[in-house]
């Protein structure tokens, strides 16, 4: 027993060094993700403000296909579908872009993990750092939208956007570490990510609310509530756009999610680096 | 003797790659729980002592484990056993400009490769000047680097890697892109670091720069050291090796 706690602690540990390691490199990780964000397009005429197009446009689809084409509850969204949708949608996209760059950060940076000794956890955190600065844009982008057309400007709610971003940033976290590492032995995962994020997408409310989820059958019923994504999305929503929710029930989920993701995510990730040079 | 830079003690490094034959189905969902795999040794069990002070050259074939062996000293890459110990601060230059971004300006790459090796952003503000007047690309450094002719950036990428003022540097055959020009210039920045002590380690295939510019070398066989020695006669023996095998496949193909 005393030998397996001692084989379990030596794959698993994070020391302290490590840590230090990493936060010395904090300006790497800085010029790296604001780099990417700018070099990705450098090329494009509108550049930067495909952060925010890029959910705006898809949300501008869904609004159309689900809001428009389909009849729906009003009651179900608590007010207006869009704002529904889009406070949904921006949070969500910020959870995608984790793992779509989670996903690349290592098998995609082979030259600096053959050439340089650093800590390999500098890279999905760089990963997320860009897809924190496109998110916070895009929040900006939803009080643009809703607020001129809705007449909801940000209000006294907004200060719950303080727990709700710090628990998703911990829980983005944990997933883009994860994947970053599930991807280096697996490499087909790259073509995976698309899928599952877009399968999320549909399981989790984003398009529908609480109401259509009462009336699915109980399977359903049970992969909403443990859908980690419901629980972030409802902290939004009230954050954002006033939409009631019961937040210490919504904090208390989503953090306990956060902080198991992270923690596993992370020690899975730190554990691997020795080997990760070896299959690039 | 000179204090020790660099002390390899039975370093041995195994590759796993996966087996790269036709694809069937059934291959490809085998795949999924039972990896086809060759093991290789790509390092076995080399023991090595490169003192403060000294050019170390290594020569050998393509595949000898020459640059896995950079690696190594690089620690880039965990021995699978045996132990690697490297007293100093290490610039890698196994190939140039890692870290750079080719869409983003010359500006910004300095300071993406200098972070990316290890220095702290005011470091590299303290020597931003120097770097870009020994590169030579002041009427450049504002354009994007991928419209660089690669020996601005080779220039660039070099100047980036002494920033670090490292006592040991690590080197592929990177430094032959470079103009005449370039070429003395940096050997002449190499010379300075031997002088302070410093260790060079090159791998390269020229075994002309490997003799004028080294004081020791290896040769690499297999992932082993079959000679060590003054760089004249390692590379003499090397020599005489290639032309061997050279002169016995010609006697074959002419029977």
């Amino acid at each position: 027993m005393a030998s397996l706690t001692l084989a379990v602690k030596r794959r698993f540990s994070v020391s302290r060094d490590y840590l230090q390691d990493l936060w010395g490199r904090r300006e790497f990780v800085w010029y790296l993700a604001m780099g990417n964000l700018k070099a990705r397009n450098a090329s494009t005429a509108l550049g930067l403000l495909w952060w925010v197009l890029n959910p705006v446009l898809l949300g501008a689809v869904y609004w159309f296909v689900f809001g428009l084409l389909f009849d729906r509850d009003p009651s179900d969204y608590g007010g207006p579908f869009l704002i529904y949708l889009l406070s949904g949608m921006f949070p969500f996209y910020f959870t995608q872009s984790s793992m779509t760059g989670g996903v690349n950060s290592i098998v995609g940076n082979t030259s600096l993990l053959a050439n340089l000794h650093f800590p390999r956890a500098v890279l999905p955190i760089a990963a997320l750092v860009e897809g924190f600065v496109g998110f916070l844009t895009s929040i900006v982008a939803f009080f643009l939208i809703v607020g001129p057309g809705y007449g909801r400007w940000p209000g006294f709610s907004i200060v719950w956007l303080i727990p709700a971003v710090t628990i998703h940033l911990v829980f983005n976290l944990g997933l883009s570490m994860t994947v970053a590492r599930l991807a280096v032995p697996f490499r087909d995962l790259n073509n995976l990510v698309p899928y599952l994020t877009r399968m999320w997408l549909y399981l989790s409310p984003i398009l529908y609310g609480q109401a259509t989820i009462n009336r699915a059958p109980g399977w359903a019923r049970a992969i909403a509530a443990a859908n980690p994504m419901a629980p972030i999305l409802r902290m939004y929503r009230y954050a954002l756009a006033g939409i009631p929710a019961d937040m210490s029930n919504a904090i208390i989920a989503a953090g306990t999610w956060a902080v198991a993701v992270f923690v596993l995510g992370t020690i899975w990730f730190i554990s691997y680096e020795g080997k990760m040079a070896r299959y690039l | 003797m000179r204090e020790p830079a660099i002390v390899a003690n039975g370093v041995t490094v195994r590759f796993r790659p996966l087996l790269d034959r036709k694809p069937t189905l059934r291959r490809s969902l085998g795949r999924l729980q039972h990896r086809e795999t060759d093991e290789i040794v790509a390092i076995d069990d080399v023991d090595l002592e490169i003192r403060k002070g000294e050019a170390f050259g290594i020569v050998g074939r393509n595949g000898a484990g020459k640059s896995t062996f950079l690696r190594v000293m690089a620690k880039t890459l965990r021995p699978d056993e045996g132990t690697i110990n490297v007293y100093g601060k290490t610039s890698t230059l196994l190939q140039l400009g890692v870290g750079f971004n080719n869409q983003l300006s010359g500006r910004r790459n300095v300071y993406l490769g200098g972070l990316a090796a290890g220095l702290r952003k005011r470091e590299i503000e303290e020597q931003f000047d120097d770097i870009v007047t020994y590169a030579g690309l002041w009427d450049a450094i504002d354009r994007p680097v991928r419209t660089y002719s690669t020996g601005m950036f080779a220039r660039l990428a070099f100047s980036v890697g002494m920033a670090i003022k490292p006592n040991i540097l690590l080197l592929d055959e990177v430094l032959a892109v470079g103009d005449e020009a370039f070429r003395t210039k940096s050997m002449e920045t190499m010379k300075a670091l031997l002088e302070k002590a410093g260790t060079i380690v090159f791998v390269s295939h020229s075994l002309v720069s490997v003799t004028e510019f080294c004081q020791r070398a290896a040769w690499m066989e297999n992932g082993r050291i079959v000679s060590l020695g003054p760089a004249l006669d390692v590379v003499n023996q090397y020599r005489a090796d290639v032309e061997r095998v050279r002169r016995e496949s010609r006697d074959k193909s002419g029977s």
